[in-house]
């Protein structure tokens, strides 16, 4: 038996051993194929998480999340209703207090660039931009946010765990408002779709950051309330062009230009209400008669209310109320807030 | 106490040592078959000339380390899970299907000891009334009666009947438990298990040391663990467990919003820590009360955490707590925030003594308070609407479940009927009769020899150290006298005043009225008697069972360890805005056919000093009961 090995045979061995070898320490990676992460990773994670706090009122939140990426102060989080209330603070993870400046907004991406007033000589841990990563759908992710306002003053955060389900463009609403990123987002499995979550952290297990938690809306097909999460691989470049102190566009674009509007018909024959003729430019939402059995007799609306909320949204006229009604699909609730004698009286509405 | 370190848990299973610092990209990495790795070296040995036996010797052996390296990581998983499965095979027969008699609602609990303890929430057994069904995971239904319940903690204690052998689970050391650990919540979400085989739910830790506000209730769930598991209506009262299988919590609340009442991904447990220090209650079948320390804090601008407002009655205050007194430490935590104060609070029942440190202009300072009642409820309080358990909503459960449950009797049978007592300001008497008579009946046979039950007994002792106080004590049914220093004492045991007590030994006397009522035995010689939990005792630094005794306004705490059935302790309050009188026991001997401590610690002053009393003869005289006279 011959104990000589020709060279491609030697190839072969070499191949066979690069490739077990390859294999090998791929499958290490493996075994990290489980959201757990190192205390050290969480701490330092923390650290870059501030709590904010602004006005809120009825639903609407008054509290909320963002994530510094400057050293400076600069945190990042989505440009929902807390940021334009004007007067914001945060609080870092050590418990600091500070006033908030917004730097600058971007309606496209749904971001809101924030300057903690620090003194001279402040510094601030923060996550690192340039170390984004973009993962794959299936990898394990870690949430950081302050859902439901659970931390005060120097708590840490809280932090729930999934996997990244799926990155597709995201199609999705909240009233009239449409989500407005064309690119693809993120979706996971971790319920990050909660109050006060929006401008929180994901990270990887090895506590790369890899997007900002999203805000509080639904799937336009599904109705569901998505978890999504932004790439800040896509954010990077509006982050940068906002701390470089350039402004975008400041303003929101007109959402309700091409609103639908339930008719005066359709909202007498489906919810049996009859609101006070439109002959005003900003006529308010007064019910003007309510048919007995109805939809909105159930409800408990009555002749005279005067509609001020529909869920979140504010009432600004009978159109306006129109078009918000609009937005609901049929055996959706809503939680509507009236105005009668003076005293202000939450009703649930059942789409019918 | 036990310190098992759960953490860090990715040593634990994980034979590598993953990079931190590199980004982990890809992590559920592509699933390589072992046929396509062989054809790719098919491939490459077509390519080959002339194939040698030794070659494909060694070409398999490497296929076969190609394929069984992979596998290491893969076999920490498989071992993980494995296991996962074999904990939860260990802990399934703990857990409990917690249900009203007729089955239409309830939650979950889960077994403490082999005799049938079982904790729950209590907004899960005040809906249940008195007897319960618990369904247990051998699919068999146990009756259970209600034993103590803790209404502001959320907890309650139910005993199991039928059996002596019931699986239990083991308690971990929740203070251990970190933000990331992974825990396992068990229990009968929506009641979905008509064979009672829990449901387990996975998940993170997301938060420790959470503090909850009681929420328009007076539930209030303090130093809590948050948890991303899904909890659901009916986990109720089921336990948190971290993943070694070690139970750390029980699961009785989540942030409920716009989805309804359903998992959220923030939920809270009360930790097993907190359960603890309130097991020895609950056995007492008492309504446990929380305590208030009788002064507020506020967490200052600068971080610090000061006394906003205190009571000139408490037991702070005569320790020299002020506003604005900057508080360091409670029960031996470091203070940061005005939260961690009330964590602390309400960990502890009502009565507990803890240590305090603070500081003030003259510097650091250190006590003890003891909390006094909270809510001091007479009745089981009821529960909003809301926070009742409700049946199941969907109709095809509740048949299901009614239909499992027809053939149970709806008449309670009278053997369990007889484990209930009902009685004002307990929960349920029986069990504290039981607790009582325990240590009643063990101190009477230890006193049987002391033969005539109202003796007069003279007591001569010198104090530790250098004998500076010498003295002889008189004590008898109607007064209780001393001779200290040449100088008498006297006080009437009817109507005892606090002048009338020495300077040097503040206290005694009304404190040797009590010892000689507690030791002839004699229930009448007290209006009220109670078993009343087990507690830490300080300074004696060792858990205790604590029975109560009220006589007038004077109320005692006595104290046993196992060690003996004579007490080891006891606290004396007699007058509010006072501290109260704090005597150890020691050495207790039999001396002339009486039994009596050999050496006797009254701690007194701002500083909480023992001085100890040597007893060095004590006699029994019948005749020589001292006149009620004035000194």
């Amino acid at each position: 038996m011959s104990m000589c090995v020709t060279r491609p045979f030697k190839r072969v061995c070499w191949k066979a051993l690069i490739l077990t070898l390859l294999f090998a320490s791929d499958r290490c990676c493996a075994s990290q194929s489980d959201f757990r992460a190192t205390a050290e990773v969480l701490r330092s994670q923390q650290q870059t998480i501030v709590k904010l706090f602004g006005a809120g009122g009825g639903s609407l939140d008054s509290y909320g999340t963002g994530t510094l990426v400057s050293g400076d102060g600069h945190v990042v989080t989505v440009w929902n209703h807390l940021i334009s209330t004007g007067y914001l603070t945060a609080i870092t993870a050590d418990g600091r207090k500070f006033s908030v400046d917004v730097v600058g907004t971007s309606a496209e991406y749904d971001l809101a660039l924030l300057k903690l007033r620090s003194e001279p000589g402040d510094s601030f841990a923060h996550i690192d931009l340039t170390k984004a990563s973009n993962p794959d759908p299936g990898t394990p992710v870690l949430a950081f946010s302050n859902m439901f306002h659970v931390a005060t003053g120097n708590e840490p955060v809280s932090l729930v765990h999934g996997v990244i389900a799926a990155k597709i463009p995201l199609e999705a609403t909240q009233g009239r408002w449409t989500f407005p990123l064309k690119s693809p987002v993120w979706l996971v499995d971790a319920i990050t779709n909660n109050s006060g979550a929006a401008g929180g952290l994901l990270t990887d297990t090895a506590g790369i950051p890899i997007g900002l938690i999203g805000r509080e809306i639904r799937h336009s097909a599904s109705r569901t309330w998505v978890n999504y999460a932004v790439p800040l691989t896509t954010l990077k470049p509006v982050i940068e062009t906002l701390l470089s102190g350039k402004k975008l566009d400041s303003t929101p674009k007109d959402a309700a230009a091409k609103v639908p509007v339930i008719s005066d018909q359709e909202l007498t024959a489906r919810f049996g209400l009859t609101m006070l003729p439109n002959v005003v430019e900003r006529t308010p939402a007064w019910i003007d008669t309510v048919a007995k059995n109805s939809i909105a007799a159930k409800c408990g609306l009555q002749r005279g209310d005067l509609i001020v909320l529909v869920n979140d949204a504010v009432i600004t006229s009978v159109t306006d109320f129109q078009q918000q009604i609009a937005a609901f699909r049929s055996g959706e609730r809503v939680a509507l807030t009236i105005n009668r004698d003076q005293q202000l009286l939450p009703l649930d509405l059942q789409i019918p | 106490m036990n310190h098992v370190n759960v953490r860090p848990f990715w040593q634990n299973g994980l034979p590598l040592k993953a990079d931190h610092s590199a980004p982990a990209r890809g992590n559920y990495c592509e699933v390589i078959q072992p046929s396509s790795l062989r054809s790719q070296l098919g491939a490459n040995f077509r390519q080959a000339s002339k194939i040698n036996l030794w070659l494909q010797f060694i070409l398999t052996a490497l296929t076969m380390a190609a394929i069984a390296v992979p596998t290491v990581a893969q076999q920490t998983v498989v071992e993980r899970e494995t296991a996962r499965v074999e904990t939860l095979r260990k802990i399934s027969p703990s857990i409990v299907c917690v249900m009203d008699p007729k089955g239409q609602g309830g939650g979950s609990g889960v077994l403490i000891s082999a005799d049938g303890y079982a904790i729950t929430n209590y907004h899960v057994t005040s809906g249940c009334g008195t007897f319960m069904k618990c369904g247990l995971s051998d699919g068999k239904l146990y009756d259970a009666v209600i034993v103590g319940i803790d209404p502001t903690g959320d907890i309650a204690l139910i005993q199991l009947q039928g059996r002596t052998d019931f699986s239990f689970a083991i308690p971990g050391d929740s203070d251990q438990v970190q933000v990331g650990d992974e825990v396992m919540a068990l229990g009968n979400p929506f009641l979905l298990a008509s064979d009672f085989t829990p449901t387990v739910t996975y998940g993170i830790v997301s938060g420790v040391r959470r503090y909850q506000y009681p929420a328009n209730t007076f539930l209030e769930y303090t130093d809590c663990i948050q948890i991303d598991a899904s909890i659901n209506p009916g986990n109720s009262g089921g336990p948190l467990f971290d993943i070694e299988g070690r139970w750390i919590g029980i699961n009785g609340r989540a942030s409920f919003e716009k989805r309804g009442r359903v998992n959220s991904g923030a939920a809270y447990a009360i930790s097993v820590n907190q359960i603890q220090k309130f097991i020895g209650h609950l056995k007492c079948g008492l309504i446990v009360d929380h305590g208030v320390a009788e002064f507020t804090v506020a967490t200052s601008d600068a971080g610090e955490v000061t006394v906003a407002q205190v009571s000139a009655l408490s037991d702070a205050y005569r320790r020299g707590l002020r506003p604005g007194t900057q508080v360091l430490s409670f029960a031996g935590r470091l203070l940061t925030s005005a939260n961690d104060f009330q964590n602390v609070l309400g960990i502890f029942p009502e009565g507990t003594r803890l240590p305090l440190t603070w500081r003030d202009r003259d510097g650091l300072h250190a006590g003890t308070i003891r909390l006094r009642p909270l809510h001091a409820f007479q009745k089981a309080p009821e529960l909003p609407e809301e926070r009742r358990q409700r049946p199941p909503q969907d109709p095809e459960q509740q048949d299901s479940e009614g239909h499992l449950l027809d053939t149970t009797a709806d008449e309670v049978p009278e053997a369990l009927q007889s484990l209930f007592v009902a009685r004002d300001g307990f929960c349920n008497y029986y069990f504290n009769e039981m607790q009582r008579l325990r240590v009643l009946t063990a101190l009477k046979e230890r006193m049987a020899s002391n033969g005539d039950p109202k003796p007069v007994w003279g007591v001569t002792f010198t104090s530790d150290p250098g004998s500076q106080l010498a003295g002889e004590l008189t004590i008898a049914a109607s007064a209780v006298g001393m001779n200290l220093n040449n100088r008498p004492f006297l006080q009437s045991t009817t109507d005892p005043q606090i002048d009338e007590e020495s300077p040097q030994l503040p206290g005694l006397l009304i404190a040797m009225n009590q010892v000689r009522r507690l030791l002839s035995c004699d229930v009448a010689e007290f209006t009220e008697q109670q078993a009343a939990g087990r507690t830490f005792h300080l300074p004696l630094k060792k858990d205790v069972d604590v029975l109560l005794t009220r006589e007038g306004v004077r109320t005692c705490r006595w104290y046993f360890d196992e060690s003996s059935p004579l007490p080891v302790a006891v606290d004396l309050e007699y007058a509010q805005g006072i501290d109260d009188v704090r005597l150890l026991f020691a050495d207790w001997a039999d001396r002339n056919g009486v039994v009596f401590p050999g050496r006797i610690g009254l701690i007194s002053g701002i500083q909480e000093d023992v001085r100890w009393l040597n007893i060095d003869n004590v006699t029994v005289n019948k005749s020589a009961a001292p006149e009620k006279t004035k000194p």
